[in-house]
């Protein structure tokens, strides 16, 4: 079964977050996908391994509630766990998952579509699942547009690209008027 | 100088470096007639799609934008069609004011980049980074409204850019970018001012109410193949009256400091302005103009609102223009004055002379033929501004300097709704704001 993306904005416009889930809750909630995919899912000691990894910007637990919102909110739960094999670990998965979707905060999953979108086809990439009516590199490009993680670093090397432009551009003024003053000295 | 108080034809003197730039001109032009031409929407829509691969890079390179995008959640790589722009921040004037230097990208070395001022809505000044191009960009947009207008330059064409501001400037300078013509700026001013024009006799002029009611009321000046004014008020009065002295097309067009031409209004339908795609991009269905620049500039402008109003539709017009078209403009709120001999003149005539003034900073009301009221938000030094405003009155035929009263007010009373409406009179005429 491919993953609606565009029926699954929907359906989670049509059930907007109200309250945010008890971390327990989500964590029971991811659990429950994958067992209803008869995986084994994360245990108590790997979720406390996913969470030490997250020493970044401290965005794990509203990821994983948000991904929990997700699963009860709209289809993505079903497809999920029509997609996940048996063969899968769901832990790595997770790991896998959440590295991905590092600097994506609740509010813009929640208020900025295209967020929205990149957090759902990153789930989809995690569990390798396919998007309806698309071909895997339609969304491969698609996933690459979204990117805000290589988007941020690229936004970053810009940033100091221009500092450095700036700071020669002075430095090489300077050295004009240096010469200039050089210059002068020898006439007299 | 503000494109809204003061619209002028944006012509920058310096001649000698212009002629490298003739192809890329051809190539404006050819990119305006060639999306005027496309008749389906989807067609003319992804021909648009595809600029934004230029913005996307300008966004990146723009500091603002950048932390702008970043506070949002958002990067310059989401914005892959026009139906994405609605989720972007816009950038208002006041904005533009406050990070003019960082809106813009790092201009290139070799750019020859200017900034102009104009008067922003903070009372700060509003500077506008401007590559080569961007002053250009009138001149190859003049040879798509030629063509429009079905006017062939001749080799060498004279432009004339006729106005009646005091102080009367003129000169005259090589125009390499346009068929290696000539530009003379002529002042009605001068005494001479017709013998000026019967000797360029000139294809183009550009001009506004003021400078065309003059044009109106004189015999025997040669005949050009085209009149442009810029987007200020033009009565139906004045337009019946030019008719009958010129027999050519009168462009109306409407541009900004900020933004360079946007739209140029239709010869057939009076009010209807064709949005100037693909180099800029107004979005359909709002109620006020919100602008996206498409053609690379230093100065990168996403969801820009210069708080003029009007609404975008997609349009097959009777000229034969395919596109978008602009309705209920209403940028430059219509005012006209009353002189002393019952004249009407055109109010915005007069927006020089509060061209260190943003438009919502200062009212002048007309309350009798000879009686004035100016309300200024800062008013500490209303002296020279009073001295320059009793001249300009004087050129427009208060030949006695009428009353003045001058008020000092806060900004906030003199904020009558989303456009600016710096001119009013309490003398009733039809067409004006009262
Ligand atoms: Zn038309």
């Amino acid at each position: 079964m491919d993953f609606d993306i565009k029926h699954i904005r929907k359906q989670l416009a049509d059930t907007p977050l109200v309250s945010p889930y008890p971390h327990d809750l989500s964590v029971a909630i991811i659990c429950d996908t994958f067992r209803l995919a008869n995986l084994r899912p994360p245990s108590r000691q790997d979720w406390t391994v996913l969470e030490q990894r997250d020493r970044g910007a401290g965005l794990w637990k509203e990821q994983v509630m948000m991904l929990a919102h997700l699963l009860t909110a709209t289809e993505l739960r079903a497809t999920t766990a029509a997609t996940l094999r048996p063969n899968m670990d769901a832990t790595t998965l997770l790991q896998r998952f959440f590295t991905e979707v590092e600097p994506l905060t609740a509010e813009m999953i929640r208020s900025n579509v295209f967020r929205l979108e990149e957090f759902l086809r990153k789930w989809v990439h995690a569990v390798e699942g396919r998007v309806k009516d698309e071909a895997p590199q339609q969304s491969a490009a698609r996933l690459k547009q979204l990117d805000y993680r290589t988007a941020l670093q690229e936004m970053q090397r810009a940033d100091e690209a221009r500092k450095q432009e700036v700071e020669r551009r002075k430095q090489e003024l300077q050295e004009a008027a240096l010469r200039a003053t050089e210059a002068r000295g020898w006439r007299e | 100088m503000d494109a809204r108080v003061a619209p002028r034809a944006n012509i920058r003197r310096d001649t000698a470096s212009q002629r490298p730039h003739v192809p890329w001109a051809e190539s404006i032009a050819a990119g305006l007639s060639r999306l005027a031409a496309v008749p389906r929407e989807d067609e003319a829509r992804a021909l648009l799609d595809a600029r934004l691969e230029w913005l996307r890079g300008a966004l990146l390179a723009s500091p603002y934008y950048v932390r702008r995008l970043q506070q949002v959640g958002l990067h310059p790589g989401d914005l892959q069609s026009l139906q994405d722009l609605r989720h972007f921040p816009t950038l208002e004037r006041t904005g533009l004011a406050l990070h003019w230097g960082e809106v813009s990208a790092l201009p290139s070395e070799d750019e020859g980049c200017v900034v102009v001022r104009s008067s922003g809505s903070t009372g700060e000044p509003v500077r506008v980074v401007r590559d080569r191009r961007d002053c250009l960009h009138m001149w190859a947009v003049l040879r798509f409204w030629l063509e429009r207008a079905e006017v062939a330059l001749p080799p060498r064409p004279r432009v004339v850019l006729l106005d009646a501001l005091p102080g009367g400037l003129e000169y005259s300078v090589r125009l390499p970018i346009l068929q290696d013509g000539a530009l003379h700026r002529v002042s009605v001013l001068r005494g001479d001012a017709r013998e000026r024009l019967r000797r360029v006799s000139p294809t183009v002029v550009f001009s506004d109410p003021e400078g065309l009611r003059w044009w109106a009321e004189q015999d025997g000046l040669p005949v050009p193949g085209l009149v442009l004014s810029s987007a200020q008020h033009l009565s139906e009065a004045l337009r019946e009256r030019l008719a009958r002295v010129l027999p050519v097309p009168v462009l109306n067009y409407y541009a900004t400091t900020e933004t360079g031409p946007l739209a140029w209004e239709c010869f057939r339908s009076t009010g209807h302005f064709h949005v100037l795609a693909p180099d800029v991009w107004l979005e359909p269905d709002q109620d006020e103009v919100v602008v996206t620049r498409l053609r690379p500039s230093v100065l990168p402008l996403l969801r820009y609102r210069p708080a003029d109003a009007g609404t975008v539709r997609r349009d097959a017009c009777a000229c034969g223009f395919q596109g978008w078209t602009l309705e209920g403009f209403g940028g430059r709120g219509a005012c006209g004055f009353t002189t002393p001999t019952g004249r009407s003149v055109d109010a915005w005539a007069l927006a020089w002379v509060f061209k260190h003034h943003a438009l919502r900073a200062f009212r002048l009301t007309q309350l009798a033929p000879t009686h004035f009221e100016l309300e200024l938000v800062d008013a500490t030094e209303p002296g020279p501004l009073r001295e320059r405003l009793t001249g300009a009155l004087r050129n427009l035929g208060w030949s006695d300097a009428p009353r003045l009263d001058v008020r000092a007010v806060s900004g906030d009373s003199l904020v009558t709704g989303t456009k600016p409406l710096p001119f009013r009179t309490r003398i009733p005429r039809e067409g004006n704001h009262t």
